[in-house]
């Protein structure tokens, strides 16, 4: 809660102007009260309205820079008649106010071509634009009338004041990538997939990947669901990277990758995983010297070796990948274990090293016998490894020798298990057994819909609220799960039901193989043990989540290692940062952030998806769009990827579907 | 997900209309003749939504909706024109108008200019809001000029460059208020087509010959089809007086119905190929009559009208006289030979199945440089169905990289074995019978993968690009016509096409060739004493004004084409001719005594599939949603014959220096070169390898014999080719251009005969 003097932000009536400080009213939202350590927040002003914190602010200056900031991010927009010329009629008229030279009849004009923009622009900058300037106009009133009526500059008129603005919208707000979605959806929108992919591109190299297996938290922030359903933001973006490698493109790069600086600077990182590979390129285009260590005879992390052909074809990877490693400042190495004696010779012979070898040892399912040396006990980090290797590469030998005919049980419950029990289904198991703790609605919750009802389309069966309690071996050869089951029980309280085992309701089952899935954890052998470096309480390693460097200077972190086990889009989002920080630490040996990320976290923190805002303007009850899978009976025993994607048609109607919900904050310093 | 065709029921204005799901509510209410404005907007390609001016009202819904790309729901109830939305509009107008410079007197435009009649339409009388203007200097694009200071930013040049084109060329520099279009490729692929001028709704875009000739309001627009290739797209030749001297007619410019079909450049800026004469030359006249009485063959071009090709047919049949045009004669041929392994009398697909088709495989023809019209189709299907493009050509065309998603070099000369090779993978083995299996399963595919140097890893690829789709389209072009094995590569085309889901469009290489080879009986070689007719020949009645007698050329004629949809269509003369034509001729000498030429636009043989129908009974119009209701489609009706190909055993192809006959530029004929925007000396282009191999280098002047035609020409490296087959266009070699019977792809000697000063 923040304390203000003045707020219109979502509606809020709080106007503390002459009223004594134990009558404040605070407001409801996170608001930038201060912009970082050192700085202060005047004002706050974005899309839905304004927030002042310094009572002496000149309220007609910041109307008239908030349009200016309109005029400059309109390079991002600018596509309709309203927004492109209205944007630049409402800076030239509040200018002309603010510097004394307005009359009421601009008041007038400012009024009408408002709302003209707030009724009929393309985009939701067009539309919100207005509306904080309006409520200054109204909440202000006296200083507008006083430029006009006496012929004078508004009071900061020609000070030098810090005005810093970002452009958002709710979906890239919650992209832990922050990737420009209504862009990259506009590219589609107007067949222009290169535009699309170079949008893409700006934050998320791996526009394949993404466009594939992302889990889409976006999906849960479009402004969209509050009309009918939220876009199909993640097939969208495949169109991009599925066009420039069709038609052979070449690599088109957010821009012109920056030829490498032969400075002496140079950065290694631990792990060529999503995390490694973003902060790889966005270094390497920087013409920063990268070097990648990575321990796996190839490129690309759990991608590669955890995602199973059928959903991440590795071909299309592979371009993702290329993309990376195409740039001149990029060098890989792999089959490189690095080791904590090899991690303090990197930590010498590089200005940064950021690890993100991620998270790739199996966690145990802690059930009584439970020994990784039992045969038919598979971790399944090591089961996928074995599959995926063999599919995509021909290295070490197929999963069928093991899986076939066998009868298979996973215990998990995320996205990990699901390609467990759908690759063994594909390695011609017998049978193919889930075992989750809790109910269908939370597997789909914390995976997707689809990805449920293929498997069970694919035959696995899923035995929901239970757990194994001990294994049965024989001669260190595993026969049987004794498998506890489970209810939940409401609490009285109002509070989270609880698990509780059923007395008496254990069952057996035989089985050949468990495949334990229910989480993975970081192998931290890697770090030098005299470093100290801080952990998480989940042992992973410990940064403050904005600059992702650890408690060792020049030592970053980015991905699961940091994170724990998440998404690859947070491993990219993390990394993104994470290269940017040592882009600049390298020189100066300072970590700092750009205005543009301080603005972002701000945001972040605010929220910019509000899911009770009513959509004007759109027509509702137009249906989401859904892509071909192949049937059941074609894709059961083989690798060929599931989801064909949109049709060309499907696209462009899914692309006319996005509301183009950008909105400009900005922070008064 | 509601299911695709649902029928719904909406009310707009108080009116209720049964319609389908899917429509956009602009679209509904245009089809029922509710006017909704706009300036963005274009039927042919999919919503712009850059104007805003098309906002309505929905019953229940907040804000206002837009309706050119907002989808009719079940149940709507649609105020397409309140006070509100009225006022809205008008702001929108008032904002266009900012800083529009008000130069209207000077304008092209003006007259015919979308944002002066919304501008009057809304009441804008007065400008109330102003914003700092801004320098913004005129750009010369070639055959076309942009005034960014007049741009309104409608992009709807940029979307037809992308989705119609498929250049890719125009794009918009986004800078909000300092806005343009920008045209990337102005210095090279930019295929110079005047789509992007033609859609413009203010004088932005305008053409450069054209600026400031004519206020448009003084010109007539004679409503034709264009006469350059087997597309025949529709078109206004726009006349007016040369000068207030010279009360003659002239042709300033061409326009089309551009809300829902296109041109290429040819179509648009080469129309002034017109042959002129004073006045009838009575003597040539007499000799001509003389001539074709005698004549044993006449010699003709398919650059003709169905009309035209018909009277030809009549005299052939009194005199006796043989027919003879190369192009159609070969192209009759092969359709014949298709015909009898398919069962089809004509292929089953056209330019608007191709711009659906989810699949395309390219054969036998520099498509860019043929086939404007189908390569605008593909880049269609590219864009809007994410089509796969297989393209097989011995030349790889970059400019086509953005459309195409697999090149297969073959061996020139390898086409039958392309084919076998393409027959082997496409063809679905389990429909076929025995004869037919056997057939196919003696195809020695290993050799044949060799000789034509398409490996057996393409061809797996070009099948796994038809993986899943649905609609497949497979486009033969004219290499393959006068190919020594056409006749067999026409089969095997044809069995593809019966045991494939491949539908055929194979390209009729030049104007009504389709026409020719259906009017006339045709021989394939001259003899005796020949009468050209626009054709070389003893005596020669020329339409580019260089023979024994003037002939009209197209653009002075009315009649009917025969086009690649198969479809036959009107054109009218935009010119009045002042000598004799070939009908006058006929009259005196064989007695055909019909007043108008058109007169035999419905005696056009019903055998073929033409209808009886009076020329000025054919339709000429698109329906409002862009539905082609041009003339009439030529009926295609099965035929009975099921013959199988020859055994494919003898693959050759060729090596050393190859010239390949190729225009370039939309450059079609004699008669796109005689115009004055497009009048080119040709020169053969070759890579640097073919320099090395031919021992030249850039500039000299060579000298070479292909398709028995001696040339000499400026030698000139071209970066973008590669290997050792040069590009020599033929459409500066006047009528014999029309007289070549060999395949486009010759082995040549290349002898250097000196330098260029140039």
């Amino acid at each position: 809660m923040a304390k203000v003097i003045l707020s219109t932000w979502r509606g809020e009536e709080i106007d503390n102007r002459g009223k004594p400080l134990e009558d404040w009213a605070e407001s409801g939202y996170k608001v930038p009260e201060t912009y970082d350590a050192d700085t202060k927040s005047r004002a706050f002003i974005g899309w839905d309205g304004v927030v002042i914190f310094d009572e002496n602010i000149d309220a007609v200056r910041l109307a008239m820079e908030y349009a200016a900031q309109y005029q400059k991010y309109s390079e991002a927009c600018g596509r309709c008649a309203p927004g492109r010329w209205g944007g630049r009629i409402l800076y030239d008229l509040l200018d002309k106010i603010a510097r004394g030279e307005g009359s009421f009849e601009d008041i007038e004009h400012l009024k009408e071509v408002s709302q003209t923009m707030m009724l009929t622009s393309k985009c939701e900058i067009g539309r919100t634009v207005p509306k904080p300037i309006l409520d200054l106009m109204e909440k202000y009133k006296e200083q507008f009338d006083e430029c006009i009526t006496e012929n004078k500059k508004s009071k900061e008129y020609d000070e030098q004041r810090g005005y810093i603005a970002k452009i958002t919208a709710p979906c890239m707000d919650m992209c832990p990538s922050h990737v420009d979605i209504p862009a990259y959806i506009e590219g589609v929108r107007d067949m222009v997939f290169t535009d699309s992919l170079q949008a893409t591109r700006q934050t998320m190299p791996l526009a394949h990947t993404c466009g594939r297996v992302c889990p889409h938290p976006c999906e849960d922030a479009c402004r969209r669901a509050n009309l009918d359903e939220p876009v199909s933001i993640m097939e969208l973006k495949r169109l991009g990277a599925d066009y420039e490698t069709d038609h052979g493109l070449g690599f088109l790069h957010p821009q012109e990758p920056k030829p490498l600086r032969n400075d002496g600077k140079k950065v290694a990182i631990v792990g060529a995983g999503p995390a490694g590979l973003t902060a790889a390129y966005y270094l390497g285009l920087e013409g920063i010297k990268v070097d990648i260590f990575e321990e796996l005879p190839v490129l690309g992390g759990e991608v590669a070796v955890g995602v199973p052909q059928y959903r991440m074809p590795i071909e299309k990877y592979n371009k993702d990948i290329e993309l990376v490693t195409s740039l001149e400042a990029v060098d890989v190495y792999t089959n490189h274990k690095v080791d904590a004696n090899r991690l303090k010779e990197l930590d010498k012979e590089y200005d940064a090293v950021l690890l993100a070898f991620g998270t790739r040892l199996s966690k145990k399912v802690r059930a009584e016998n439970e020994r990784e040396d039992m045969e038919g006990y598979w971790g399944a980090i090591s089961m996928l490894d074995k599959v995926n290797l063999w599919h995509k590469y021909k290295i070490g030998s197929p999963a069928s020798n093991e899986l076939k005919d066998k009868v298979v049980v996973c215990v998990g419950g995320g996205f990990t298990s699901m390609d467990v029990v759908r690759c063994s289904i594909r390695e011609g198991a017998k049978k193919v057994i889930m075992l989750y703790r809790r109910d269908e609605k939370t597997i789909i919750r914390n995976t997707t819909y689809e990805e449920y009802h293929e498997a069970v389309e694919e035959g696995v069966e899923f035995i929901f609220h239970s757990a194994v309690s001990k294994i049965v071996d024989e001669n260190n050869k595993l026969k049987k799960l004794i498998v506890n089951r489970f209810e939940l029980v409401p609490d009285p309280n109002g509070g989270r039901p609880q698990l509780v085992k059923i007395e008496g309701g254990d069952f057996e089952i035989e089985c050949d193989w468990l495949i334990p899935a229910v989480s993975q954890s970081a192998d931290l052998s890697i770090l030098p043990e005299e470093w100290n470096l801080e952990l998480t309480s989940w042992n992973t390693l410990l940064t403050n989540g904005r600059d992702y460097m650890t408690s060792r200077p020049g030592l970053f972190a980015a991905g699961d290692c940091e994170y724990g086990p998440m998404t690859i889009v947070n491993a990219v989002g993390q990394a993104k940062r994470a290269a940017s920080v040592i882009s600049r630490y390298i020189y100066d040996g300072k970590v700092s952030l750009t205005d543009e990320e301080i603005m972002e976290d701000h945001l972040n923190r605010l929220k910019v998806y509000d899911k009770n805002e009513k959509i004007t303007g759109w027509m509702p009850g137009i249906p989401r769009n859904v892509s071909e899978k192949l049937e059941v009976d074609e894709r059961k025993d083989n690798n060929l990827e599931v989801n064909l994607g949109f049709t060309g048609e499907q696209a462009v109607a899914e692309a006319e579907r996005c509301m183009r919900c950008y909105y400009i904050s900005m922070v008064a310093v | 997900m509601s299911s695709q065709k649902k029928e719904i029921t909406i009310t707009i204005d108080g009116k209720e209309i049964k319609t389908q799901w899917g429509k956009t509510i602009l679209e509904v209410a245009r089809e029922n003749g509710i006017y909704i404005p706009t300036m963005c907007y274009l039927t042919k390609v999919e919503p712009i939504a850059s104007c805003r001016m098309c906002v309505v009202n929905v019953e229940g819904v907040d804000g206002m909706i837009l309706s050119c790309q907002e989808k009719a729901v079940d149940g709507a109830v649609i105020n397409t024109n309140t006070a509100d939305i009225w006022r809205e509009r008008q702001k929108i107008m008032e904002l266009y108008d900012v800083n529009h410079p008000l130069e209207c007197g000077v304008c092209d435009k003006s007259g015919e200019c979308e944002l002066q009649n919304k501008t009057l339409e809304f009441e804008v009388d007065t400008q109330e809001f102003t914003a700092k203007d801004q320098h913004r200097p005129t750009q010369n694009w070639g055959f076309i000029s942009y005034d960014p200071s007049l741009c309104i930013m409608c992009e709807r040049c940029v979307r037809v460059c992308n989705e119609i084109v498929g250049d890719e060329a125009l794009q918009i520099s986004v800078g909000g208020y300092k806005s343009t279009i920008v045209n990337v490729k102005q210095d090279d692929d930019c295929m110079e087509c005047g789509e992007c001028m033609a859609v413009c709704p203010v004088g932005a875009l305008v053409s450069t010959d054209f600026k400031y000739s004519s206020n448009a309001w003084e010109l007539s627009p004679i409503p034709a089809s264009c006469s350059h290739c087997s597309s025949h797209c529709q078109l206004y030749y726009e006349v007016k007086h040369e000068s207030i001297d010279n009360p003659q007619e002239k042709i300033y410019r061409v326009t089309n119905e551009f809300e829902y079909s296109s041109l290429c450049g040819a179509g648009r800026f080469a129309f002034d190929f017109e042959n002129r004469v004073n006045a009838k030359d009575k003597e040539a006249f007499n000799k001509a009559v003389d001539a074709l009485k005698k004549a044993e063959t006449i010699r003709f071009a398919s650059v003709i009208t169905n009309e035209e090709a018909l009277l030809l047919q009549k005299i052939s049949q009194i005199s006796g006289a043989k027919l003879v045009c190369d192009d159609a004669y070969a192209y009759s041929q092969f359709i014949k030979a298709y015909s009898q392994t398919s069962g089809k009398r004509f292929y089953g697909s056209d330019l608007k199945s191709l711009s659906k088709s989810q699949m395309s495989i390219v054969l036998g023809t520099r498509l860019y440089d043929d086939a404007p019209m189908v390569k605008y189709h593909l880049a269609t299907s590219v864009k809007r169905e994410k089509a796969q493009v297989a393209y097989l050509h011995p030349i790889e065309d970059k400019r086509l990289q953005n459309l195409v998603t697999k090149f297969v070099k073959y061996e020139p000369g390898s086409e039958e074995g392309v084919v076998a090779l393409l027959a082997n993978i496409l063809i679905d083995k389990s429909k076929l019978d025995e004869d037919a299996k056997k057939w196919l399963d003696n195809l020695d595919i290993g050799y044949i993968s060799a000789e034509s140097n398409v490996s057996e890893e393409e061809l797996d690829e070009i099948k796994a690009m038809m993986w899943k789709k649905k609609s497949f389209t497979l486009i033969a072009g004219e290499d393959l016509y006068k190919h020594p094995k056409a006749k067999n590569i026409a089969k095997i085309l044809g069995l593809i096409d019966r045991y494939s889901n491949f539908e055929l469009l194979i390209i009729p290489p030049a104007s009504n060739t389709m026409g020719v080879s259906l009017i006339c009986d045709l021989s394939d070689k001259a003899s005796g004493y020949t009468v050209g007719y626009n054709s070389v020949g003893d005596f020669v009645m020329s339409s580019l004004g260089d023979g024994d007698i003037d002939m009209p050329a197209l653009n002075q004629q009315e009649g009917t084409f025969t086009t690649i949809d198969k479809r036959v269509v009107p054109t009218n003369p935009a010119l009045g001719y002042n000598g004799y034509e070939l009908l006058d001729i006929a009259r005196e000498a064989f007695g055909l005594n019909y007043e108008y030429i058109i007169d035999l636009t419905s005696q056009l043989p019903e055998e073929k599939g033409f209808k009886n129908i009076a020329f000025d009974n054919l339709p000429d119009e698109f329906g409002i949603d862009g539905e082609n209701k041009r003339g009439y489609l030529i009926d295609n009706s099965e035929v009975s014959s099921k013959l199988l190909p020859d055994d494919t055993d003898d693959i050759e192809s060729f090596d050393g220096t190859i010239v390949y006959l190729c225009n370039d530029r939309g450059n079609f004929n004699p008669f796109t070169n005689k115009s004055k925007m497009f009048e080119n000396r040709g020169e053969l282009r070759g890579s640097k390898q073919f320099a090395t191999a031919a021992k030249i280098s850039d500039g000299d002047i060579v000298k070479f014999k292909v398709a028995d035609i001696e040339f000499e020409r400026v030698f000139s490296i071209d970066t973008s080719l590669k290997g050792t087959i040069a590009l020599n266009p033929i459409y500066d070699i006047g009528l014999s251009s029309f007289a070549i019977s060999s395949y486009r792809f010759n082995k040549a000697k290349i002898e250097k005969v000196g330098r260029s000063n140039e």
